[in-house]
């Protein structure tokens, strides 16, 4: 039986899935940017799997089709109730510049058409999949099992540098390039000269999912590809191509563009492809990059590596204690965040969820919901079993916790008192309250606070009015 | 017409009662509005929260 919310201000979490991170970045890209995109089937592939599902019905219908058909044929299919949301889907698609003008008529745009045709059936020798390398006799290709090491160790010595920040430990850095990223992005940064610290949006960046976290690092890595004048269509392609290849398999380097040879640095850095040698002619892109646009998860599944359990390892009981069956250092570190930590055996870590431990999590900016939601996806299959998932009581109480920190809100302002009458009150009040700027009336005290910003504009009215009033 | 510039409080009542005993002693309030909004002076509010977190704390107990 589902269990009613007990708190109104408990944000009601929908299970409606949300667009996919780079789909906003794309949308906000220009025309021709976009058709240069599209002219590589790769790219038409890659962004068709970050579609939502009807979305991808709707280009699918419409992608064999020579000629435009009519908005209304199509809409003949759509049910009332489903009115709004195939409108939604036009509107997307149409941002995307690959349903051009979807009011008028409905047609694929002309290169993601022949793009898409190309990417499923094959042919063409633009190489927009990559080329492969020339099996070399000598050295033999890096078996999976290497290739997701190696993913493993690269982005584990990220996360573990962001939470181990300000611990005191010396963790293993990151390159430069990381580091700049991870600064620029805000998920870390330095106050007054000291060494990198992780801030708010880095605490919450951490308990997101592995893709997330991708995705977020790569959607900085293209804002700042934006910066340095890099051509992002060259960048946009790159991923895309990586996501579209073969783990295990090599590929040469011969066929990249300038930029793009450039983008392999700072990749291998981030452990989305192993190289050899820097110098190396041929690269291996691991499963970090081969699953950027796939359901599948990014970080390998066997247990064989150095990594903890993969699925959900967290056991929490109704007495707040919680054990976690895990060694790897890195999902302790991240369980330290909000737990206080009790003992440690070699598979076993046991702690419990305290006031005080839940505090320190919400004064580095994590919020209740985030800690609920990280129990939830790492919960042990055993705590599967339990409907709802997590106690109540504890869910509870550690919203109650965030509640007891936001006692108190306070807003910058001024107050306007003292009013010589009803009439002039209402005047000025009815101006305020135009610009949206009252936080507080009482028309009976005749007062009201407005904010800091919408005071200049109110003395500036009432300072005209008086000017007006008496020449 | 008078202004003054000031911080809004919003809270709830038991807090408020706290923040004007806590005035008795060291005034900072400029205009009590209603049950859940003061206004205070602008300069103060750090060591408000500071105090109104001391003392809600006073009401907590640990186990540890």
């Amino acid at each position: 039986m589902p269990v009613a919310q007990p708190y109104v201000y408990a944000e009601n979490s929908t299970t409606v899935e949300t667009p996919h991170a780079l789909l906003p970045f794309l949308q906000s890209q220009s025309q021709s940017t976009l058709t240069r995109l599209y002219q590589r089937p790769s790219s038409c592939l890659s962004i068709f799997r970050l579609l939502a599902p009807l979305e991808r019905q709707l280009v699918m219908n419409l992608l064999w089709l020579e000629s435009a058909i009519q908005p209304s044929t199509m809409g003949a299919w759509v049910i009332r109730e489903g009115k709004k949301i195939y409108e939604e889907a036009l509107t997307n698609l149409s941002r995307l510049h690959i349903l051009p003008n979807p009011t008028a008529k409905l047609a694929l745009n002309g290169t993601f058409k022949t793009s898409f045709r190309q990417a499923l059936t094959g042919g063409g020798t633009s190489g927009s999949f990559g080329v492969p390398a020339e099996p070399d006799d000598k050295r033999a290709t890096p078996d999976i099992e290497a290739l997701d090491g190696y993913a493993l160790e690269r982005w584990e010595t990220i996360l573990h540098y962001m939470v181990s920040s300000g611990t005191g430990q010396h963790p293993t850095k990151p390159s430069q390039g990381v580091l700049f990223l991870l600064d620029r992005s805000g998920l870390m940064g330095s106050f007054h000269g000291s060494p990198l610290q992780i801030t708010s949006a880095g605490f919450q960046f951490l308990l997101h999912t592995p893709h997330e976290q991708l995705w977020d690092l790569l959607l900085q890595y293209l804002h700042l590809a934006e910066e340095r004048q890099m051509d992002l269509v060259e960048v946009l392609g790159f991923l895309f191509m990586l996501s579209t290849m073969e783990l295990g398999r090599e590929y040469s380097t011969e066929n990249l563009s300038g930029t793009q040879k450039a983008m392999l640095e700072d990749l291998r850095d981030y452990g989305l492809i192993w190289q050899r040698r820097p110098s190396s002619r041929r690269f291996s892109p691991t499963r970090l990059s081969t699953t950027l646009t796939s359901s599948s998860p990014p970080l390998p599944t066997s247990t064989g590596t150095s990594s903890g359990p993969q699925e959900g390892f967290i056991v929490l009981e109704t007495n707040y204690r919680i054990y976690a069956y895990t060694d790897n250092p890195l999902q302790t570190a991240v369980l330290n965040l909000f737990v206080s930590l009790k003992y440690r055996f070699p598979n076993l870590v046991v702690g419990s969820i305290t006031r005080d431990s839940v505090k320190k999590a919400l004064m580095n900016g994590i919020s209740a919901d985030q800690i609920i939601s990280y129990l939830i996806t790492h919960a042990h299959p055993q705590m599967r079993k339990n409907n709802p998932l997590l106690p109540v009581t504890v869910q509870d109480q550690i919203r109650l916790w965030e509640l007891e920190k936001n006692r108190l809100k306070s807003q910058e302002g001024y107050l306007y008192t003292a009013f010589a009458s009803q009439a002039d009150y209402k005047f000025v009040l009815d101006y305020a309250k135009e610009l949206d700027v009252v936080l507080w009336e009482n028309s009976s005290k005749r007062c009201f606070f407005c904010s800091l910003d919408g005071h200049t504009n109110i003395k500036g009215f009432i300072e005209r009015r008086t000017m007006v009033a008496n020449p | 017409m008078r202004t003054i510039i000031g911080i809004l409080l919003t809270c709830d009542p038991a807090v408020k009662q706290i923040l004007l005993s806590m005035n008795e002693k060291h005034s900072f309030i400029i205009e009590d509005l209603d049950d859940h909004h003061l206004v205070i002076k602008a300069d103060e509010e750090y060591r408000v929260r500071k105090e109104l977190e001391a003392e809600l704390e006073k009401n907590t107990y640990s186990l540890e």
